[in-house]
């Protein structure tokens, strides 16, 4: 075993929030040091194809899967610097101000401990730091007044045109996507040339994927990312009242120990849960910072109602980006659907691939042989989708906990128990009957529903924030109620979901989070 | 690096690493199976059923090399498959599944015609299918049919559709930004 130098800061992971920790951190001049587990990957990994784009999905120690609806984790987590947000859609929209306050204006879920007002200000700094492309303006029907995007909207196409005569039709106002994907020339890197390949990593730079916006600046600043380095504790000293560092096993599978003076968790809602539970000792007994016993508690996700449509037009499904055209927050309202409760957010527009979890093989799963044959060269030319995403509330069952089995390394594997409630089944309803009215009504030859099994996507919560230790784990900055110098961050934090894709959110909380680590650093790093 | 730079080369080309008389080349799935590339893991009986599923599944899968495919895929380690079952939540070692899946589908065949499934007629192929993918296989041992048949309809929609060939035979620019050079 090898104990390494003390840093000021010791990340666990490289992905949308450890990347935003290190840059801040390392800019403001720490010592800062990233241990990922998988590898060092270059823009020049990231292949244009489906099949290669897997090798930046989540490989490791696998997670056991139970319950009603098994959250089905390993398409949207990552594997290597980059993580999930590699090969992220890049669509950013934000939560809104009622996703706060749940609890107070409705006596259901949680309120956050902070306000929409808290989080305004860090996504305007994350626009202008990794590069957005909307209208705010357009946005403003929803949510508060901030600053306008950084850049104009991308470019529209004809599989995302299509639909707004049915939205329309329905009363559902759509606006310009805001997405994390240049449409001009941005701080150096190029506009997107809308060849639909951002699913598996945008090699170009024109998506904002970590390599090319936080984790190269945290790089420039001296942060030392090391990859390979599977972290298996957090280590705290004999009284138990701060962390002193990580064990990790090294690319040689031996251990390290990284010594530092603030451990920030970045690793992933499941992971981070799991590292807290594996790192339970005599004074920490539950695992650390776990006093609550909400370590691992209130995980959460979306699920999409996914419609299809097919038209007689060559729609050119190829063109384009993975993220949406355009979105709508027409039925975001937590009561927006009679009878049941819950945001949904509506998104359209998604260049198609063939093959694929989202391919267009998969828009009629019932076809094989030659039906399928047949379809597949009508889906070429005229099949298009929209989505809603759906909002799961926070429920004390859906939770990880550490499993008999273990790692490589002598680490208990986790098990996620996950199953949807009555309202989220019922929201996930009501947006297919809506979607199938949108489609009917923009004159396509044939519309469906995409149901099958529950789809769950955006794995949240397990570490969440609070006002106190007694409701939740870590405090808004992702600081831990216990332990001053351990960090959280991800969406592992969030108390409840909204229906919004997280990773905007994740960025703005984590930008928020690590600075005021560096500002209040004399107090956290005694 | 050594290995990084054969991993990228192979990348590049769009191939996958097959062994001919002891050396390792880079070929595509396609080109191994049509030069009866010896297979690594799989079983004569398991390949004459993965091809006829697949065939079944997708037409085309078999020419396209779908049990080089796979094979190829379950003999390297887990993080550097390309296999869809990556991406569905199957836990590693993948050829557990895959011969699993396999295993089912033949005893069920067995079971209910007294025959392998690639001796059934197409249409026998395609009516079995068709209760597999439903669950409705009395007596099926193994991974759920459903979902057998959702890992392998993906893995012959991969190897027919996700190449560039599959691509220009649908009309669909292929529009790469770091290109798979040859056909995958």
């Amino acid at each position: 075993m090898a104990t390494h130098e003390k840093v000021d800061v010791a990340i666990v992971g490289a992905g949308a929030s450890g990347s935003v920790f290190a840059a801040v951190l390392a800019k403001a001049g720490k010592k800062v040091v990233v241990l990922e587990t998988g590898p060092d990957w270059q823009l020049s990994d990231l292949i244009s194809s489906d099949f290669w784009g897997r090798r930046i999905k989540t490989a490791g120690a696998p997670f056991l899967l139970e319950g009603k609806n098994p959250f089905g984790y390993s398409y949207q987590s990552g594997w290597g610097v980059g993580g999930a947000a590699l090969h992220y859609f890049a669509n950013l929209p934000r939560l809104l101000p009622n996703d706060f306050k749940i609890r107070s204006e409705h006596n259901r879920a949680l309120d956050w401990p902070i306000s929409y007002q808290d989080v305004a200000p860090y996504y305007d700094k994350v626009a202008r730091d990794i590069g957005v492309s909307g209208n705010a303006k357009a946005e403003e029907i929803w949510r508060p007044a901030g600053e306008p995007y950084p850049m104009p909207p991308m470019k529209t196409f004809r599989h995302g045109e299509v639909w707004l005569k049915g939205f329309e039709a329905l009363g559902i106002r759509m606006v310009p996507a805001a997405v994390g994907m240049n449409s001009t020339d941005y701080k150096g890197r190029p506009a997107c040339i809308y060849d639909g390949w951002c699913h598996i990593g945008c090699p170009t730079g024109a998506l904002s994927n970590p390599l090319v916006t936080y984790l190269a600046e945290a790089r420039r600043a001296g942060a030392e990312v090391r990859p390979r380095s599977s972290v298996t504790r957090v280590l705290t000293n004999r009284q138990g009242t701060r962390v002193r560092g990580l064990e990790y096993y090294d690319a040689k599978k031996e251990r390290q120990v990284q010594e530092a003076n603030v451990v920030v968790l970045a690793a992933w809602s499941a992971q981070n849960p799991r590292l807290l539970l594996n790192s339970a000792t005599d004074r920490h007994p539950r695992g650390l910072a776990n006093a609550s016993g909400l370590v691992g508690k209130y995980m959460m996700c979306h699920y999409s109602s996914g419609t299809w449509a097919l038209f007689d037009e060559d729609v050119q499904n190829h063109l384009g980006t993975t993220g949406a055209q355009f979105m709508s927050y027409d039925r975001y309202g937590k009561t927006a659907h009679p009878g049941v409760f819950g945001s949904s957010f509506i998104v359209a527009g998604s260049a198609l691939k063939t093959s694929d979890l989202g391919g267009f093989a998969n828009a009629r799963l019932d076809l094989f042989g030659a039906e399928l044959s047949a379809f597949m060269k009508r889906a070429a030319r005229g099949l298009t989708r929209i989505g809603a995403f759906g909002e799961e509330l926070p429920n004390l069952d859906n939770r990880i906990e550490l499993a008999a089995d273990k790692d490589e390394f002598g680490m208990p594997l986790g098990r996620i128990h996950h199953s949807f409630d009555q309202d989220a089944v019922g929201l996930w309803n009501a947006n297919f009957e809506e979607g199938l009215r949108v489609a009917k009504a923009t004159g396509a030859r044939e519309a469906w529903s995409a149901r099958g099994n529950m789809p769950t996507i955006h794995l949240m919560g397990g570490t969440i924030m609070g006002t106190d230790a007694g409701n939740s784990v870590v405090n808004s900055y992702g600081q831990s109620h216990e332990l001053p110098n351990l960090y959280l961050a991800g969406p592992g934090i969030f108390p409840t979901a909204g229906a919004s894709n997280p990773t905007y959110t994740i960025f703005a909380l984590s930008l928020r989070g690590a600075e005021q680590l560096a500002a209040k650093w004399r107090a956290v790093d005694l | 690096m050594s290995k990084r730079r054969e991993f990228m080369r192979g990348a590049a080309i769009g191939a996958l690493a097959f062994t001919i008389g002891g050396v390792e080349v880079l070929l595509t799935p396609r080109a191994a199976r049509a030069q009866s590339v010896t297979l690594r893991l799989l079983k004569p009986d398991e390949v004459e059923t993965l091809e006829a599923l697949g065939e079944t599944l997708v037409p085309g899968a078999r020419a396209a090399g779908i049990a080089h495919f796979i094979d190829q895929q379950i003999s390297v380690p887990a993080e550097e498959a390309l296999l869809e079952a990556r991406i569905l939540n199957v836990r590693p070692p993948f050829a557990n599944f895959y011969r699993a899946a396999l295993g089912a589908v033949e005893r069920s065949s067995q079971a209910h015609s007294g025959r392998r499934f690639a001796q059934l007629a197409g249409a026998e192929q395609r009516d079995f299918v068709n209760l597999m993918r439903q669950n409705k296989i009395e007596g099926w041992q193994g991974p759920a049919g459903a979902f057998v048949y959702f890992v392998l309809r993906s893995d012959a929609v991969d190897v027919v559709y996700g190449t560039l060939e599959g691509y220009a035979a649908l009309g669909i620019p292929y529009m790469p930004h770091i290109a798979p050079l040859k056909r995958w």
